[in-house]
């Protein structure tokens, strides 16, 4: 096998074939959606009786019940310009007779919302004024501050950098190195920090044109889109496609676009999408179509290698206009990872139309301007960011997967034929905060401010009597998520006091793996790949930082390319967490720049504060305390208190955000 | 062929549990409980910390379980390979190369030069050629391997992997110094989960390097790492539960309890680094690749007894879309060398007899003439290979001239092939009884290790034990057709 029909195979693996599919093996699709055990209408009533039914609530969740204020119908008018999320939520939990846990206390508040906000845990100085301030809008105003701080861009460049898929590992992608990929991610950092409008990003993404991608960062989102199948072999729609795959997913949440773009969803999509099972392949064309004006070429360094660009090679995006016939085209041409895109009786030329508005470019109009113009104008545009960044906070979106909107049943005013129901958990509240991200000029922090406000989100994560699974999708309980990989690894550094220096390429100096510019191969790479993208198996010893790299990957970050960030609990990540160097090496007490070093000489009750602070965000309850006083006595003191730091670390209370 | 005229009916009756579609997504046991809850009886969760057990089940109906094997290697050939050119050799006069040295062996035609150390094994490795698959999407056939059913069927969202299941059964039996996860899953990063199972049946992910597991020493020391263990556990109790009390935090956090009990257990273990690490003299005996010593890993595992029963290897990329000719033989060679050498280790080893080895992909390849890039493409019919545990070497079940589909059964059922038997052989070589219908799934709806287990509809392959060899396959027969009732 060479080398370049390896890598085709491999792309090939992501793609599927469906030309293969015996006629005889399917089951026509009418037959399916009318059988369909999945949909089927007594299911689906024997759901909806489920939500619905009242439920014997056990003695102490009455209890609870009695002591917490009921939300009147004034309330809820007084609070009309925050409280979009809470009465949506409320009023759902309220019409299922399922009673919200209590509110969480100021020290769960500080923890939580700094994790979320900026990837931090709090210090043990702001979390003592935040106690000491009697304020009743104490909250606000810390939530105002973080949004203010710099690990807030921090964080949302490295959530921003998976969405937008920003990465240079070499197994996947021909056309962005190091110093794109720096570009690129600095380019979202400033578009965070200056508060640029979320509309404006994706108007800068899809229309930018440029000479290079190394120093002009927002030319990397439509370079990332190159395929070797292009690159290689000229088939040019294969990276129309990816374009347009990567437009639907990443902007608009329409992840079966993918699906689409090889095939007529009927037959396919039927039980899943709405919109999806009618949508035609021809659809899918028209949209790719938009970037068939779209040249991204190598433009300086030649030295990749038969037509391959290096990893610092740097790329062009420029506007051919010149083009004759060089729409989207149907040549019928087999290679490459999709379906041949055969002619339709005699029209083997696709022009640019938006499916949901049925727009076209103006006379005269650049093509992918007229996409953005779509886009950003698409109320599915607002829906997909609010859906995304909601999962963030609330640990489930409105709508799952998040990518897998279904534009049909997205509307509450206009809800699907029947036995379909609108796709969101609270289909007004998605649409609501959908149009008033719209009406902030779509401010990412605003969206934000609005959703850490909400009572919904200050709710406690513990629950009082008994608690059912089904109403986690009513958000009756602040849900636990673990922290990131990159939560981890700075919530022990910042924690301990023993900060690392990591450099990157040719980035300034960097403390915190929240401020890596993309998830792969930090600090340091422990997979090398070969000339045509080829992993080359390890020899010798592991690179000196190859631990750092391993305990963030066994956390499941992904790797902005194929494999999303992932929150499954592994046995690999205790082992990470028990026995690490990066752990190891800051529960010691000789290093004098750790916390414990410094901590030696405070009393045994002051020093068992002090990292229950520092670590956990909260102090010990009683019994811990006496817990953990009693092992002090035991043996070496220095041993013992090194032993406290590491349970820490190993305490679900650390490794969770609740 | 009336018992597949049945069965094809039977499935036209219950689609939804047999045909699958593009990419529907499938939930992780924890996005089920996230997603699916309006449905539920909670009752898992409402378990607390309960562990479930072998115990809470139905059996449906008196069954004779093989009971041959203790364990079980499965193979996963991802990408799914071409069956004429391998297991299902088709000599097609201007495509298959001439240089495959076919070889009738034993009435079975094999293409040595593809695969010559196997060539020798052939008397013990029962290949059945009358299988289908029912997905031809990579992501879908893999998943639908490994759960044993349609992955996007209702109960397929809390289904456990086969190895879970297996885990599960074989806790019992676990003696006091086994500490090795039952389910171990070697460069198999995808692999599915537990299901609604708890987390200590979860797949052990392990990636196979010589230097074995990472972090498995605790640089301070063991005496330290077992007193911060100690005490880490006393502290942690309330808020990540206990055996009979729940974590306030819900089951994420219980899970990780278990994690937590799991990777104690290969702290500072030398078996666990002896059944991890390996020499480059010993990766070369296997091939010097990473499936050469996800075997020689498995092998080593197994040596062990240390209470791991089910290892799954995930074995890519068959995917041959293009080029198909010269990208096999070296992936065949791969195959060809750890195999080999995994069945004459276990046998040294005193294994063979008790591991019962599966080998296969998620769906065939097409088949007569190439397609454009010389390669083939997605296919429903399959071969699979099956070993140790006393099955015997043969040919089990034909197909027509081109390999396109079934023309001889070849076992008692009468009809393909499904994953679903396979499954049920599994469990039966283990003495599980595959009609085990469980009552405490959180669906409420009785969770059944097989499939349609009421209706017997999958059943164990036990022509694989037989002496008797299969009949010899008629030429020109089609599906259906009157030549089959003059078959024995």
């Amino acid at each position: 096998m060479n080398t370049y029909s390896l890598k085709l195979v491999l792309l090939a693996t992501v793609v599927v074939t469906l030309a293969a599919v015996a006629l005889t093996d399917r089951v026509s699709a009418i037959d399916e959606a009318n059988n369909c055990s999945y949909f089927s209408s007594s299911q689906r009533a024997a759901r909806t009786r489920a939500l619905l039914e009242p439920h014997t609530a056990s003695a102490l969740t009455v209890k609870v019940a009695n002591r917490l204020a009921t939300v009147t119908k004034a309330q809820q008018t007084t609070e009309a310009e925050t409280d979009t999320i809470d009465r949506h939520l409320f009023d759902t939990m309220a019409a299922a007779k399922v009673v919200p846990a209590q509110p969480c206390t100021d020290l769960e508040f500080i923890r939580r919302v700094t994790l979320d906000l900026t990837g931090r845990i709090p210090t043990p100085e702001r979390i003592e004024s935040f106690l000491g301030d009697k304020a009743t809008d104490k909250r606000a105003k810390l939530i105002d501050e973080l949004l203010a701080k710099p690990e807030w861009v921090d964080k949302w460049t490295m959530f921003f950098g998976g969405l937008l898929r920003n990465f240079s590992n070499p197994g996947f992608i021909p056309a962005r190195g190091e110093n794109s990929r720096d570009a690129f991610y600095q380019w979202i950092q400033n578009s965070l920090r200056t508060g640029k409008p979320y509309n404006q990003w994706v108007t800068e993404l899809l229309t930018t044109t440029g000479e290079n991608s190394a120093t002009q960062g927002d030319l990397n989102w439509l370079t990332g889109m190159l395929t070797f199948a292009s690159l290689r072999v000229g088939v040019l729609q294969e990276t129309y496609d990816q374009q347009a795959l990567y437009a639907a997913d990443n902007f608009l949440g329409l992840k079966h676009m993918d699906c689409i773009l090889c095939h007529n969803g009927r037959g396919h999509l039927d039980e899943i999408s709405l919109w999806g099972r009618n949508a035609r392949r021809s659809e899918a064309w028209e949209f790719a179509s938009f970037f068939s004006r779209t040249d991204v070429v190598q433009s300086g360094d030649t030295g990749g290698g038969g037509g391959r660009p290096t990893q610092t090679g740097q790329y062009a995006v420029r506007e051919n206009t010149a083009r004759t016939n060089s729409d989207y085209f149907l040549d019928g041409v087999e290679l490459g990872n999709r379906p041949p895109r055969n002619p339709i009786g005699s029209v083997n030329e696709i022009k640019p139309r938006y499916v949901f508005s049925g727009k076209s470019p103006e006379a005269g109009e650049r093509y992918r301007v007229a996409l953005a113009r779509e886009i950003t104008s698409d109320k599915l545009f607002a829906r997909a960011i609010v859906n995304y960044l909601w999962k963030e906070f609330f640990v489930i979106g409105l709508v799952e997967p998040v990518n897998g909107l279904d534009p049909a049943r997205l509307d509450p005013d206009n809800p699907p034929p029947a036995p379909w129901t609108l796709q969101a958990s609270h289909p007004r509240l998605l649409n609501d905060l959908a149009q008033e991200f719209v009406d902030s000029k779509f401010d990412l922090k605003w969206l934000m401010h609005q959703i850490v406000n909400s009572r919904s989100y200050q709710l406690s994560a513990r629950y009082d009597g008994v608690w059912k699974a089904e109403w986690e999708r009513l958000y009756a309980r602040k849900l636990v998520r673990r922290l990131w990989a990159e939560e981890l690894h700075d919530a022990v550094a910042q924690s301990s006091g023993i900060v690392p220096t990591y450099t990157i390429n040719k980035l300034p100096p960097i403390n915190y793996a929240m401020q890596f510019p993309e998830t792969f191969g930090m600090p340091v790479a422990t997979i090398q790949f070969g000339a045509m993208g080829v992993p080359i198996p390890p020899t010798g010893p592991p690179p000196p930082l190859a631990y750092v790299t391993n305990f963030l990957d066994s956390f499941l970050r992904g790797d902005n390319a194929t494999s999303r960030r992932d929150d499954e609990a592994r046995i690999n990540q205790a082992l990470e967490l028990f026995n690490n160097k990066f752990v190891l090496e800051r529960v010691k007490a000789g290093n004098p720049n750790g916390i414990l070093a410094k901590s030696l000489s405070l009393t045994d009750e002051q020093l068992v504060n002090k990292l229950f602070a520092a670590v956990l965000s909260r102090p010990p309850s009683e019994s811990e305390k006496n817990l953990v006083l009693s092992n002090l006595k035991k043996g070496s003191r220095t041993e013992q208190v090194e032993n406290l730091l590491w349970t820490l670390y190993n305490k679900v209370d650390f490794i969770y955000n609740y | 062929m009336k018992n597949q005229e049945q069965f094809n009916r039977f499935i036209a009756c219950h689609p939804h549990a047999h045909h699958s579609f593009f990419r529907r997504p499938h939930w992780d046991r924890r996005a089920f409980f996230k997603l699916a809850g309006a449905g539920l009886t909670g009752s898992f969760l409402t378990l607390g910390t309960k562990q479930l057990d072998a115990a809470e089940v139905v059996a449906q109906a008196q069954v004779i379980t093989r009971n041959t094997a203790k364990h079980v290697i499965f193979i996963l050939m991802e990408g799914g390979p071409s069956h004429v050119d391998t297991f299902d050799l088709k000599m097609i006069p201007g495509v298959t190369p001439n240089n495959l040295n076919p070889e009738r062996i034993g009435g079975t035609l094999w293409p040595t030069a593809l695969m010559p150390k196997l060539a020798g094994h052939l008397g013990e490795i029962a290949i059945i050629r009358s299988m289908r698959s029912w997905a031809l999407v990579h992501e879908i056939g893999r998943a639908w391997m490994q759960v044993g059913r349609n992955p996007n069927a209702r109960e397929a969202a809390i289904a456990p992997h086969i190895g879970s299941i297996v885990g599960l059964e074989k806790e019992p039996e676990r003696l006091a110094h086994q500490v090795f996860p039952a389910f171990i899953a070697l460069n198999a990063e995808s692999a599915n989960g537990p299901g609604y199972f708890s987390g200590r049946y979860a797949p052990f992910k392990v990636t196979t390097t010589t230097a074995g597991l990472t972090n498995i020493t605790h640089a301070d020391g063991e005496a330290r790492f077992a007193e911060r263990y100690s005490q880490l556990q006393l502290l942690d109790e309330p808020l990540r539960g206990t055996a009979i009390t729940a974590s306030p935090l819900g089951h994420d956090a219980e899970d990780m309890r278990e994690f937590y009990a799991a990777a104690n257990k290969l702290v500072h273990n030398e078996a666990i680094n002896q059944a991890f690490s390996f020499t480059p003299e010993d990766s070369a005996r296997y091939g010097s690749d990473s499936f050469g010593d996800a075997c020689l890993v498995a092998k080593q595992i197994l040596a062990a007894r240390q209470g791991t029963r089910f290892i799954q290897i995930a074995f890519g990329t068959w995917d041959m879309h293009r080029n198909l000719y010269s990208s096999l033989p070296a992936q065949t060679t791969r195959f060809d060398n750890g195999l080999s050498a995994l069945i004459k280790d276990l046998k040294v080893a005193g294994l063979y007899d008790e591991t019962l080895i599966v080998a296969g992909g998620e769906f065939g390849r097409s088949v007569g003439a190439l397609n454009g890039q010389a390669g083939r493409d997605h296919y429903l019919q399959q071969s699979f290979l099956l070993l140790g545990a006393g099955v015997r070497g043969k040919t089990l079940g034909a197909t027509d001239p081109t390999g396109g589909q079934t023309i001889v059964p070849g076992w008692a059922r009468e009809r393909d092939v499904r994953i679903e038997d396979i499954e049920a052989t599994i469990y039966s070589a283990l003495g599980i009884n595959w009609t085990t219908i469980r009552q405490d799934d959180p669906l409420g709806i009785g969770f059944p290790y097989v499939p349609f287990s009421q209706d017997d509809v999958y059943g164990p392959i036990n022509e694989l034990w037989d002496r008797t060899n299969t009949p010899t396959p008629l030429t020109g027969g089609r599906r259906g057709n009157s030549g089959r009732s003059s078959l024995p």
